[in-house]
Formats: C-alpha cells, sequence, structure tokens
C-alpha cells in the first residue's frame, strides 16, 4: 500500500478548509468560533478569540474595515453575518483587562521600529512577544498614528490611551519626538538586528519582498501604509504581524519564504454547498449596538460553512465522527505501527464500502476503494482481526461447496418430452420454452447466494418463467441455471486469496458452456462481476423481466405507495433504477423517491460485511435509513431486506411484489436465521434438481438419534454470536457418544464443548429422552489446552 | 488473562463422575499464550468455560490480540 500517495488524497480533503470570512480577513481570525461562542451567550470567550489573531482587539474590534463579510456565503441569503457590529458587542460584553504581563528576558535580538502607528505597534507587540528587546522610534508625542483619527469616531480617548500604554507597561523602550529620516537611517542599521519601517510616508520608494516585505536581503523591513498602499486598519495591523514573522525568521536564519502562502488574504478551496440554505434576514439593531440577545440571534444566523458532505450522508463517519482527512491519517498511522494496538481496525472494518463519500464530495475522495486495499494489506500483513469476517467467510464456502453448488444446462427436449402433450404445452410457456430447447445455453441464470437464502421459494418459479419468455421471443438461446456464491465477501473482507476460487470457477463454467450472458439478481454479484470477471457479459434480471415480460401476475392499479432504497452496488447503474422503477409502476404501486436514492444510494450496513464485523454500526444504517420515509420500502437486493425487516422497518423484495407475496400490513415480518439460510441453500439445490432436472439426491441433513428444541430468546442470543443449529448439533452429538459433558447436579442441566476448526462451541442443554432443550450457546475463539 | 469466574462450581464431570478443581490451565490465542487458573475435572482434564468468561474476558483478550 502506498502510504504516502494516500497521505496525498488525504490532503485534499477539504474538511479543515477555512470559510471565506476567515481568508478574507488579513490576520485570519476564526470567525466561526467567535460566531459561535456568541451563539452560546459566552462573549468573555469571544472576545478571547479576537484578542488571538487580532492585536489591540479592543480598538480594532471596533475600526476594522471588516472586508469578511463582503465574502460572506450568507450575503445573498438574507445577508452577510454583521461581524463587525458583533464585534463591538463583544467588546461592550466580553472585554476584560489584560493580567499585568510577566515580563521575560529578552534575549534574541534587538529591533528598532520605524514610526510607532498602528502596523509599527503591532510589529513591536508580536516581537516583544517573540522574545525581542524593541525600541520605537516615534517623530511624534504620542503612539497611534492614525487610530487618533478615530477618536470620538468609533474610539474613546481613555480606550486608546489605555491600549497604547501596554507597549511601555511591557518595558519596551518608546523614543518620543525622534524623526528617522533615509539619511541617517543606517546608524539604525548599524545599531540593530533588524529595523521596521512603518511611518506610512517616506522620502525613498523601496522595492519589497511580496511575502516577507523585507528590502532585498538586508535587514530593513518595510510594513503598514507604505506597504498595504491604502488606508485599511486591518490590512495594516497584518502587515504588521507579518513582518515581525519576517524579522523572526531573519534574525534566527530561518526560510524567509517557506509555507507563507496563506498570509494575509487567500483564497480557500472551500465552496460552501448552500442547496439547502434558505434565505434568513440580516437582525437589524435597535440601539447604537447589537444587545446580548440581538448579537446572539445574528450569530445564530452564521451558517458555520465547513465541508461535511461525506460525513452528513454517512452513519459510518459520524460514528467515528472522522472526515478522509483524519480518516486517512488514522489509516496511515494503523498501517506503520509495528509494536502496538491497531487501534483504527474496528473503523477499518465498519465501512460499508458503499462509495456514497465519493458521489457527494466536492473534491471526489473516496474512502472505498481506500478500506478495500486497506483491508487487503492488513490481511496481507497478518493484521487482520480473524474474528471480523470469519463467520461471513465460512458462510461462502458453504455456498462454493456441494450443499448449494450447481451448474445445470436447460433441461433437454429429450428429458421433457412427458411435457409436451395438450393442454400442459398450450398453457405452459415453460414446456413451450423446453420443447424449443436448442442445447446451446445462451443464458445462465445466476440469483446468488443470499437470494437463494432468504427468497428461496422463488427461484425454481423465475427460472421456468427465464426459460417459458426468453425462448418464446429468442429460440437459439436457453437458459442454464447456476448456484453458487460470486465471491464478494471475499471482496469485502480484503481476502483477495480466496477469490479466484469463487472467479476461476465461474469463468471456467462461462468457458465450458460458451459463453453465455450472465442474468444476476443480486446488485453485490453485479459489481463482483464488473470487477474480477470483466469479460463476462451480464444482465440484470429486473432488465430481463423488462425486455422479456414479468411473470403472471395478478396488477391492480391504484396500489399503495412505496418507497425505493436501491442497492447501493447498483448506484451507477442507471438501467438497473429504470428497470425497478418501471417494473413497480406496472405492478402498480407508486414510487416515493428519497434523497439519498439511485447514484446516491445509501447502504443497508450489510456492505463491507459491517453486519458481520460491527453488528452495531450495520444497526446505525438501518436506523439512518428507515427514519427517511413514512412509507414502507422497496428493495431489489436480499441482503438490503433483510437488514431493513431486522430493523424493524417493513420492505418488500422486488419478487415479493411480482410474486404477490406482500403481506398486509399487520402481521411481522420475519427474516430465516442463519441456520435456516444455509438449509435453504442446501434444499433448493436439491428441489431444483427434483422438480426441474428429475434427478433424485441423498438428503443432504446431517442425521443425528436427538432433536433439538430451542426457544426463541436462544435463537435470538445465537443470531447474535453467529452459532449454527448445525454447530450445536455437533457439540451435542460428541456430548452424547464421548460423554465431554459437565453435569449440574441441581438444575440437571448438561454444559458441553466442542472445538469446530478455529471456534470453541459451548451448549447448555436439558435432556429429555431424544429432545435436548437448549438453554444457553456461547464461544470463544481462545485454545484452551487440555491436559 | 486475569481470572474473573467463580473458584467452585455446581458442575461436575459427567464422564468421571469428579467435582471440579482450581487449576492452572494454558491457553492461548494467536500470538498470545498464558497460564490461568480455571476449573477442570481432575482426572480426564477436561476445563470448564462459562457463559460469562467466554463472552466477557475472553473474548476482550481474543480482540486484544486480534488487534495487536
Amino acid at each position: 500500500m502506498d502510504l504516502d500517495k494516500l497521505l496525498e488524497i488525504g490532503n485534499q480533503c477539504i474538511h479543515l478548509e477555512p470559510p471565506t470570512c476567515v481568508a478574507s480577513c488579513p490576520v485570519h481570525m476564526d470567525i466561526l468560533a467567535f460566531v459561535s461562542e456568541i451563539e452560546k451567550g459566552d462573549f468573555a470567550k469571544a472576545y478571547k478569540i479576537m484578542e488571538n489573531k487580532i492585536p489591540f482587539s479592543r480598538l480594532i474590534g471596533k475600526i476594522c474595515d471588516h472586508p469578511c463579510e463582503n465574502t460572506c456565503v450568507r450575503k445573498n441569503l438574507g445577508g452577510s453575518i454583521h461581524i463587525s457590529e458583533l464585534e463591538k458587542t463583544v467588546i461592550a460584553l466580553g472585554y476584560v483587562a489584560p493580567k499585568k504581563p510577566f515580563p521575560l528576558p529578552k534575549t534574541k535580538g534587538n529591533v528598532a521600529i520605524i514610526g510607532g502607528g498602528l502596523s509599527g505597534c503591532v510589529a513591536a507587540v508580536e516581537l516583544d512577544k517573540k522574545g525581542y528587546k524593541v525600541s520605537i522610534y516615534e517623530k511624534t508625542n504620542r503612539l497611534g498614528g492614525s487610530l487618533w483619527a478615530y477618536e470620538g469616531k468609533g474610539l474613546e480617548k481613555q480606550a486608546i490611551e489605555e491600549e497604547l500604554s501596554t507597549i511601555e507597561n511591557k518595558g519596551m523602550k518608546v523614543f518620543y519626538n525622534t524623526e528617522v529620516s533615509e539619511e541617517n537611517l543606517h546608524s539604525y542599521k548599524e545599531k540593530y538586528d533588524a529595523l521596521y519601517l512603518g511611518t506610512g510616508v517616506w522620502s525613498k520608494a523601496y522595492d519589497i519582498n511580496p511575502y516577507s516585505f523585507q528590502v532585498e536581503d538586508s535587514s530593513l523591513f518595510v510594513g503598514g501604509k507604505l506597504q498595504t498602499k491604502n488606508d485599511s486598519v486591518i490590512f495594516s495591523a497584518s502587515s504588521g504581524k507579518r513582518v515581525a514573522v519576517s524579522i523572526d525568521r531573519y534574525i534566527n536564519k530561518t526560510s524567509m519564504l517557506a509555507s507563507r502562502e496563506r498570509e494575509g488574504i487567500f483564497e480557500t478551496k472551500l465552496d460552501f454547498n448552500t442547496t439547502h440554505v434558505m434565505p434568513l434576514k440580516r437582525v437589524e439593531k435597535t440601539l447604537q449596538t447589537y444587545s446580548e440577545n440581538e448579537a446572539i440571534e445574528e450569530a445564530s444566523r452564521c451558517l458555520k460553512c465547513q465541508c461535511n458532505e461525506c460525513i452528513n450522508a454517512c452513519v459510518h463517519m459520524q460514528r467515528f465522527s472522522i472526515t478522509p482527512d483524519s480518516y486517512i491519517r488514522s489509516i496511515n498511522h494503523n498501517e506503520r505501527i509495528i509494536l502496538g494496538t491497531h487501534h483504527a481496525n474496528a473503523m477499518i472494518n465498519a465501512c460499508t464500502q458503499c462509495g456514497l463519500c465519493k458521489v457527494v464530495c466536492p473534491v471526489g475522495i473516496g474512502m472505498k476503494e481506500i478500506i478495500h486495499e486497506t483491508r487487503q494489506s492488513m490481511v496481507e500483513r497478518g493484521k487482520m482481526p480473524v474474528s471480523a469476517h470469519d463467520f461471513a467467510l465460512k458462510d461462502m464456502q458453504f455456498s462454493h461447496s456441494d450443499y448449494f453448488s450447481l451448474v445445470r444446462k436447460q433441461p433437454s427436449k429429450e428429458a421433457s418430452k412427458d411435457l409436451f402433450y395438450y393442454p400442459v404445452i398450450a398453457f405452459s410457456a415453460y414446456a413451450r420454452g423446453l420443447y424449443k430447447g436448442s442445447g446451446k445455453t445462451g443464458y445462465l441464470f445466476y440469483p446468488g447466494c443470499q437470494l437463494s437464502s432468504t427468497h428461496t421459494e422463488y427461484i425454481g418459479d423465475i427460472y421456468k418463467h427465464l426459460v417459458g419468455a426468453i425462448k418464446d421471443k429468442d429460440a437459439d438461446n436457453d437458459v442454464g441455471l447456476y448456484l453458487g456464491c460470486c465471491g464478494a465477501p471475499a471482496d469485502w473482507a480484503g481476502r483477495l486469496d480466496l477469490m479466484p476460487e469463487s472467479v476461476e470457477k465461474i469463468r471456467k463454467t462461462w468457458e465450458e458452456m460458451e459463453e453465455p450472458t450472465f442474468i444476476l439478481a443480486c446488485s453485490s454479484c453485479a459489481a463482483t462481476f464488473e470487477k474480477y470477471l470483466p469479460m463476462i457479459k451480464t444482465i440484470s434480471l429486473w432488465e430481463v423481466f423488462e425486455k422479456y415480460g414479468l411473470p403472471e401476475v395478478d396488477i391492480k392499479k391504484g396500489k399503495r405507495e412505496l418507497c425505493i432504497h436501491d442497492a447501493c452496488a447498483t448506484r451507477h447503474d442507471s438501467k438497473v433504477h429504470e428497470s425497478i422503477r418501471s417494473i413497480v409502476k406496472t405492478l402498480g404501486y407508486s414510487v416515493e423517491e428519497l434523497e439519498y436514492s439511485k447514484e446516491k444510494a445509501k447502504c443497508c450496513g450489510y456492505g463491507g460485511l459491517v453486519a458481520c464485523a460491527n453488528p452495531e454500526q450495520a444497526k446505525d444504517f438501518v436506523e439512518d435509513r428507515k427514519h427517511e420515509s413514512e412509507h414502507d420500502v422497496l428493495v431489489y437486493c436480499a441482503m438490503c431486506k433483510d437488514m431493513l425487516v431486522k430493523g424493524e422497518k417493513r420492505a418488500y423484495h422486488i419478487l415479493d411484489l411480482i410474486y404477490g407475496q406482500e403481506q398486509d400490513q399487520s402481521s411481522s415480518q420475519k427474516m430465516p436465521t442463519l441456520s435456516e439460510r444455509q438449509n435453504n441453500r442446501k434444499h433448493l439445490k436439491q428441489t431444483l434438481l427434483k422438480e426441474i432436472w428429475k434427478e433424485e439426491t441423498m438428503s443432504a441433513d446431517e442425521t443425528y438419534t436427538f432433536t433439538l428444541r430451542i426457544s426463541d430468546d436462544v435463537k435470538e442470543l445465537m443470531e447474535k454470536r453467529f452459532i449454527l443449529v448445525g454447530d450445536i448439533e455437533k457439540v451435542i452429538d460428541n456430548a452424547i457418544k464421548n460423554k465431554e459433558r459437565f453435569f449440574n447436579p441441581k438444575t440437571s442441566d448438561y454444559l458441553a464443548r466442542l472445538r469446530l476448526q478455529n471456534v470453541t462451541y459451548w451448549v447448555k442443554y436439558e435432556e429429555n429422552g431424544n429432545e435436548m432443550t437448549l438453554k444457553d450457546a456461547y464461544s470463544h475463539r481462545m485454545e484452551v489446552v487440555e491436559h | 488473562m486475569k481470572q474473573e469466574m467463580d473458584t467452585t462450581t455446581l458442575w461436575m464431570c459427567d464422564k468421571c463422575h469428579e467435582a471440579l478443581v482450581l487449576q492452572k490451565v494454558h491457553v492461548r490465542y494467536l500470538e498470545g499464550s498464558f497460564e490461568v487458573e480455571l476449573l477442570k475435572c481432575p482426572t480426564c482434564k477436561m476445563v470448564f468455560i462459562s457463559d460469562e468468561l467466554a463472552m466477557g474476558k475472553m473474548l476482550e483478550v481474543e480482540k486484544g490480540l486480534e488487534d495487536k
């Protein structure tokens, strides 16, 4: 994993990019924080924030020419936030006299400030703070220069005097009535380590560096009006501050220009999205300044411009309160750490890899690919927590096994001839389809493992419908069937080592069958095929339904309204979105479009195996989704339905509508348990073989001498702990056969354990003849050495 | 791994009909390996792990080791 490249992507994130007001403030006051404190009513804290960036803020805050207001995003949405007025109120309500300064030794160098006007005073104070011995040469008998022009026009004499007196209180030396000129400047140059020229007017026009304000590479620096060439108070103050930085660097012999691109005003990369912002009129002051309440109200109009597009849309980022900038730094740290805890593991395994962040990001940063690459790297380095995806990967192995995996060509004409008689042939499109059998598999129906697990009853009907409908229009191409798993769980888990097992088998089958088009019913299969099997032509079952017709259904117009939860894996597949909507409308339902639909689809929480690795995070996704609409949800991914129904949101798979299985609204919905899902797959294979291919198979079910009784409570516990009925049976079977169990004489319960692969399962049960009643089930991965 | 369970129990070994005794047991997971005191059958050595221990402290230690 190229971590340097990754960090570069992180640096492109504009989450921390300042708002336009801060970028256009020459001293970069933290206006967001300032306004937020006012909103909270904490005027003292708001004043502290001003003081942080604005020198002599008690004065400048009242006379600042506020360039920030010109660029405010609210400008055309009710009027710019009245920052200048807010500053006045904050000074009135939050000003606290500074504590008596503690004199620090000034040992870093001697600096002369020529001109005790605003910029000179600012430069002096800043340099004093940095530890320089500062001397000010002022031609008049007082400091402040142009500040005095505001006396009685915004500033009071007493305030000006008090603020300026701090300079001498701090121990700086002021030489009043001392005029320095171009002619005697050299003598100051000899005496001081650096000079600051801030006199407003000067006899010689120096050529100054636009970033450092330095004259060539000399010890002379020019600021204030001589540099800004305007009368702006805040630009003058900024100039003084920037010169102080330059002089410090000059005396310390560090780079004069490094990392200074964003001093003064600059252009922010933030382009705040105002799509959902309603105009709100500026609060007018009733007296000379805003009252406390007026200020709070005005502050509350501030949009607090910050790019939060991804985190606003994603509950995963919300749970970890993280945006790509900090997320990527965490991944970088997690990847580089050698000794110690990998704290970001849990977060990395809680991303559904749905891709929504990239769609909403103004600069196009997507975490999906980054998370995928990170998980892959964790696996390769042996740092992926085993427990995170173990169950899902074992379940995938089950799908790969002979219990489920099945490939069949369309039943041949020869084998189906007992169907070719009247009236069957007249009424059954399926029989007619078989009759037209060509022997060439043009299509392979691939329902996928999850649909087969949870909507088992539809698979055979869909297959027969496909044979009938496709052969009717396209006699050359037979329709075969392929049960299996595409390998999406391995992809999500970063287990690229397991991908070939899934993908190679599919590719070989495809080649052997002379490259049929795969009909896919699962959006995750479609994504996996696109990524790992790009040579295979695929089409969604929904597009096939649209093209060749729906199974015969009872269509009544004027059915209710449903909201569509698009599958996140289809985000960029507009054909699927259109087919689904068209089918839903054909079936007589009306559609409510959610804000997050189609390319902005939100994940149900199953994606990226989050339901397995972090069930709490998965729940957040469902909660987020279920409150988006009052209507019941229509989905077309089996996992979406599973997640929503488990989250107690009524949801229908589009097949439920097609086959008229939309239950009445009073009965509760239920999804099969993890064990039932495996059994369903097993039985689906047997049923299809028997009913369609007339092949009798041995029952694949294990038989035991006992039966199990499992209460709903224990069932729920087993689901939460990812324990299968099959595991329980093995434990009890071993306990009975080998007497490997504990007995509790008081309750007459047994407690047995058995290690299956990398997990030890424990079962507490009561024995009543052949019936075992389960009391508890738990497991651990830790190995206990028994000897 | 600090032991957090009863030092006595009603459970007894069904095969050996023995009361369980507290003894040092070796447990291991990934790179971690510990000695802990657990209840076991003195004859067949089968070790008793309760739900609370498995889903509590043991799970915590497993997760800790997985993140190492």
